[in-house]
């Protein structure tokens, strides 16, 4: 009971604290309110249009996510392009991010930052890639395997040894 | 260079020596007085010496003369000039002796080939006879 008191005491403070900070009911302004956050899945033509301005996307642009429960909601699917692709040499509001102030972000943006992911065009294709790396190595393969079918040697009788040291010995 | 590998593997294999299979015929035949090399270092001499298995060939004893002096003589690296020659020398003459072995048996391939190539025209009956002594069948 003794120690209940200051901890109660503790905790009141703490309230009357908080109360003047901030009073309750008001607004800062890096608070979200409830219509600027994500929700269900837009399944008329005029949630798609408020989904879209929500998302400050055109509503030819918007495309959400497939609704099979994985809980996207109405987030906007865009490109999987990562932010590599883009214009290093545009006046971004966010240089290191690539992004503009009220662009809509992907849904992987932190995949897709410039330390992460990239997903720019390789100069050769995949296939391609994979023939060139496969058939090196096949072919080195190849080359050590006649190596050791067929080695090569100097025209001369083998190095004559002549030690003795009990289990192993090469006299004579 | 190479003309061995090229004779072995691209021509006839038969009349070329396989060195993991060497050698094929006694190592006196054709020398009635030929003697096994004498080692010069003993064996608890290169023991003492610390050398390695690669190194205990018939040069040894050079080689330990050699590991003697640049002891010595360090940090005058430049010196055992004549010890180093003395052991190039010798694993020279070895090397030289080398490749005369591998030559012999090339040679005493090509002659076990003649001569069974002359015995079996003899028993087919189509054989060149006789010919002077000194034609090394």
């Amino acid at each position: 009971m003794a120690a209940a008191r200051p901890g109660v005491l503790g905790v009141r403070w703490l309230q009357r604290a908080g109360r003047n900070v901030v009073p309750l009911g008001a607004r800062t302004a890096s608070h979200m309110s409830k219509d600027m956050l994500p929700g269900r899945y837009p399944k008329t033509p005029e949630e798609r249009a408020a989904a879209a301005k929500k998302y400050n996307m055109r509503v030819e642009d918007y495309e959400p996510y497939p609704d099979d429960g994985m809980g996207y909601g109405d987030y906007p699917k865009l490109p999987d392009r990562s932010q590599h692709e883009r214009d290093p040499w545009y006046d971004w509001d966010h240089p290191d991010l690539r992004l503009n102030w009220g662009e809509p972000m992907h849904w992987d943006l932190d995949m897709y930052i410039r330390n992460r992911v990239d997903t720019s065009p390789t100069p050769v294709s995949w296939n391609v890639m994979c023939k060139q790396l496969f058939g090196f190595v096949a072919f080195m393969i190849f080359m050590f395997w006649v190596g050791e079918k067929y080695p090569s040697y100097q025209p001369v009788c083998r190095h004559q040894f002549s030690y003795n040291l009990g289990f192993l010995s090469a006299l004579g | 260079m190479g003309a061995h590998l090229v004779r072995r593997y691209l021509g006839d294999s038969s009349v070329e020596p396989d060195p993991l299979r060497m050698p094929t015929f006694p190592p006196d035949y054709g020398f009635p007085e030929r003697k096994q090399r004498e080692m010069v270092a003993t064996q608890q001499e290169m023991s003492d010496a610390q050398l390695t298995l690669q190194q205990r060939d018939y040069c040894a004893h050079y080689l330990i003369r050699l590991l003697k002096c640049k002891r010595d003589s360090f940090p005058n690296f430049l010196a055992c000039k004549h010890e180093q020659h003395d052991w190039n020398y010798c694993e020279h003459l070895d090397y030289v002796m080398r490749m005369k072995e591998y030559e012999r048996e090339r040679r005493l391939l090509l002659r076990k080939k003649r001569r069974e190539k002359r015995e079996a025209e003899v028993a087919k009956g189509q054989g060149p006879g006789e010919v002077a002594p000194e034609v090394a069948l």
